[in-house]
């Protein structure tokens, strides 16, 4: 690759992160006010989706698939969550799964679900179409796990006391 | 009533009170769409915060049942769970009960007056402004799904419509899987009627993008976590709940655009 090919590559690759963090900022953001994240959290909200969308654009341009960039993503929100979360006063779910809900296959999950009703109902077996529809569904499932593991890790790895807990620890 | 000490002999009566107060806490947790990890950690911290010796909670999808100890005294308490929906500011709000039920002793009966409480302190936003929301949040999916700038307009309009719609259902008790199958019929006509109206080349995705509201992400991220840390009996009827959801998302999109040739 040249040099004049690999500056439009980065410029392409900057304008695709920063079109996909400002749009899962304001869907992570839509999304804060539909499960009524207080409004001075909404900002995080929205800084949440744009990390994640930044994070699994950036892999994808690496040329990750859908379900490692996802992971990633998931995992990284994860992370920043749990170290923003010592210095904050909110639930552990609010910032990290409002941050992941715009990578939730939606999309993928409805042409999947429509793919499978067509095939059922149709006269005649158009095996593509079952295909099609049933990986769909398979790449529906595996980045919904890939999501949740990668929030569950740190969550796991990192876990915060409350301060009974701590108390009753330091009391033993 | 007196303050809690674990040194003194505690009535059944008096676990009774405490029993319920954790039930209680877990509870509104559950239906503010906490996941396993929190309601048990939080249901045991108000139990021991208010004097009990020993807590298990057994946390289900529809019920929650909790044994607690003190003094060689033993109950068990059970309290069902309502509708399970996504409620932060209640979740952060029992968070912090929690928290200074753990930082200072208080009695079930104060527990019980601040979660009467907690409903006017944790309102939710006037239902045009989360509609807006929505709407804005949804033709913002549509773009991150390579949707056309022609049909945001109509998706921001079908999603900010059926998240009305959507309130207004579920207000009047119907049931949430038909009031998915409804809204998910009339925002993807909406959208597939704005989109062709607009002249977007992208209608397919417009339709799909405009029903997005609909998708359970809170639940699916749940049931994950919760198989994850030892919960595989709520992580599986989650599972299922999400499973469904997807089903009459898709009859609505059944009914609605494909049967009027909008979504092929």
């Amino acid at each position: 690759m040249d040099r004049t090919s690999l500056s439009g590559f980065i410029e392409m690759s900057l304008a695709a992160i920063v079109h996909e963090m400002l749009c899962g900022a304001v869907a992570a953001a839509g999304f804060g006010v539909l499960f009524n994240v207080s409004p001075r959290r909404l900002p995080l909200c929205a800084a949440s989706g744009a990390l994640a969308l930044a994070v699994r654009t950036g892999c994808l341009e690496a040329g990750l698939n859908l379900e490692g960039a996802s992971f990633a993503a998931a995992l990284s929100i994860s992370v920043a969550v749990q170290l923003l979360r010592t210095n904050m006063d909110i639930s552990p779910t609010a910032l990290d799964v409002v941050g992941c809900i715009p990578m939730i296959p939606g999309s993928l999950a409805a042409k999947a679900i429509l793919g499978l009703f067509a095939t059922a109902t149709s006269s005649v077996v158009n095996s593509q179409q079952l295909v099609t529809a049933v990986q769909y569904t398979i790449s529906v499932a595996f980045v919904i796990v890939a999501i949740g593991t990668g929030l569950a890790i740190p969550t796991l790895l990192l876990r915060l006391r409350l301060p009974l807990n701590r108390r009753r620890s330091e009391a033993a | 009533m007196p303050r809690l000490s674990p040194a003194k002999s505690m009535s059944s009566q008096t676990l009774d009170a405490i029993a319920t107060a954790a039930l209680d806490v877990a509870r509104l947790l559950m239906e503010s769409g906490a996941n396993a990890r929190s309601v048990e950690e939080i249901g045991k911290i108000v139990a021991r915060g208010l004097g009990a010796e020993s807590a298990d909670l057994r946390i289900g999808y529809a019920s929650l049942a909790l044994t607690i100890g003190a003094n060689q005294v033993s109950i068990t308490r059970m309290k069902s769970v309502g509708h399970i929906g996504v409620n932060q500011r209640l979740e952060q709000a029992l968070w912090q009960l929690a928290n200074s039920i753990a930082q200072r002793q208080r009695t079930p009966a104060e527990i019980g007056e601040e979660l009467a409480s907690l409903g006017a302190k944790t309102s939710r936003y006037a239902a045009w402004v989360t509609a807006v929301s929505v709407g804005l949040a949804c033709a913002a999916f549509g773009r991150l799904l390579g949707m056309d700038w022609r049909a945001t307009g109509p998706v921001f309009l079908a999603a900010a419509l059926g998240q009305y719609i959507r309130h207004v259902l579920l207000r009047s008790q119907l049931n949430a899987f038909i009031c998915t199958a409804i809204v998910s019929a009339v925002s993807s006509v909406l959208a597939g009627i704005g989109g062709r109206w607009t002249g977007s080349k992208t209608i397919g995705l417009a339709v799909i993008a405009s029903v997005l509201l609909l998708v359970p992400g809170v639940p699916s991220v749940n049931a994950l976590t919760d198989v994850l840390e030892g919960h595989p009996t709520l992580g599986s009827a989650r599972a299922i709940t999400v499973m469904m959801t997807l089903i009459f998302i898709a009859v609505g999109l059944w009914i609605g655009p494909v049967f009027l040739g909008l979504l092929k």
